[in-house]
């Protein structure tokens, strides 16, 4: 399969730079966005911030499985160097992937609340929007982790393995 | 900064450069970007509605062109907030980069050339993404407030050009981490010859 694909390049990618850090701008700032509106239009009684936060809920949940998608290329292509490399790679891929569908099961709840009544929202949901941007922020910090300790995908760190330094 | 200086700081700093264990400025970034693409293309989707009403209509969602208008203008208002702390951080961790002095990028610049292009793409891009927010606010609430197109052409082609403005200035900020290993603290040990294994106990290891 592999003669099929790009030779890899010096970040041990098909392609120039790494994408799953892009496209996880759609899902991080969404979230945690629509969050913010939920919180504003619950105290200010502003049903405009309701919609608002919808919108952006349901584009999170569109690009979270693009994430997933190229975060699974990326990680299956990351030479994971250290059984603690190796354990964060896990824990990420897991949440990222149960993220999916809890950010899904969100979007799916809002859709029915927003069907019967859009100008309100249950405690219950901002309760759900509070854990999700937890859970969001934990993520992050995994990916933070994986690029900024461990330099997966940098030159350097795909240099010296292959180097065979690490 | 010159070694020399960063003497100074030796014993506050980790093996990332920074006082703190991962840099701030990228998660920032998320925001900026997520929030201002988002802005506009919210806005595009409320300019073509009459495209796509029917689309709509067949996922049964409804919708209305004023709420993708208002998700433009609050996605617009929160990305110029938010990007001053981004621009604010990028800065104090640009004062405390070292890129290596005996390389170039994949566009064949240097590493303080690539951090001064950097860092003043950034300030450019805050002062276009401060400039879009008000420009769109006179649409909403002045010149356009009850047209059935909140925002003019001119406005969502513009905002076309910060995503190209974007395109080239984040690959930039790529390239300082991702190939001049700037906070990276893997990439750092390895060019000074060190062992890794410091990276297990530098962040909870459980996580």
């Amino acid at each position: 399969m592999f003669e099929y694909l790009p030779p890899l390049n010096a970040h041990n990618l098909p392609y120039p730079d790494t994408l799953h850090p892009i496209v996880v701008h759609f899902v991080i700032a969404m979230a945690l966005f629509a969050f913010v509106c939920d919180t504003i239009g619950y105290f200010t009684k502003n049903p405009l911030f309701f919609e608002v936060s919808w919108w952006n809920m349901a584009f999170a949940t569109v690009s979270i499985f693009i994430a997933v998608i190229f975060g699974q290329v990326e990680a299956g292509l990351a030479l994971p160097y250290q059984s603690s490399v190796e354990s964060t790679l896990h824990l990420h891929t897991i949440l990222g992937w149960s993220l999916s569908g809890v950010v899904a099961a969100i979007t799916g709840w809002r859709y029915v609340l927003r069907m019967k009544d859009p100008k309100t929202i249950p405690m219950a949901y901002l309760g759900a929007g509070a854990l999700l941007s937890g859970l969001v922020v934990f993520q992050t910090y995994l990916g933070d982790k994986l690029v900024w300790l461990y330099g997966l995908h940098t030159v350097e760190v795909v240099k010296a393995i292959r180097d065979g330094v690490l | 900064m010159s070694p020399d200086l960063m003497e100074q700081l030796a014993n506050q700093l980790g093996p990332n450069g920074l006082p703190y264990g991962l840099p701030i400025h990228p998660n920032l970034v998320h925001l900026t970007l997520g929030l201002f693409i988002v802005a506009i293309s919210f806005d595009i989707v409320g300019a073509l509605f009459p495209l796509e009403k029917r689309v709509f209509k067949f996922l049964a969602i409804p919708a209305n062109s004023s709420n993708f208008f208002d998700v433009g203008w609050f996605n617009m208002v929160a990305a110029a907030v938010v990007t001053f702390p981004t621009v604010a951080a990028g800065f104090y961790e640009m004062l405390l980069a070292q890129p290596p002095s005996d390389e170039v990028s994949d566009w064949g610049l240097q590493g303080l050339e690539t951090m001064l292009w950097h860092g003043v793409g950034g300030v450019l891009l805050l002062a276009l993404i401060v400039g879009m927010a008000i420009w769109r606010g006179f649409q909403r609430y002045r010149w356009r407030k009850d047209r059935a197109r909140q925002v003019q052409w001119s406005y969502l082609i513009t905002g076309l050009g910060v995503f190209a403005l974007m395109f080239a200035h984040g690959t930039l900020g790529a390239h300082l981490g991702g190939e001049f290993g700037v906070h990276v603290s893997a990439d750092r040990l390895l060019r000074v010859g060190e062992d890794l294994s410091i990276l297990n106990v530098l962040l909870p290891k459980m996580f």
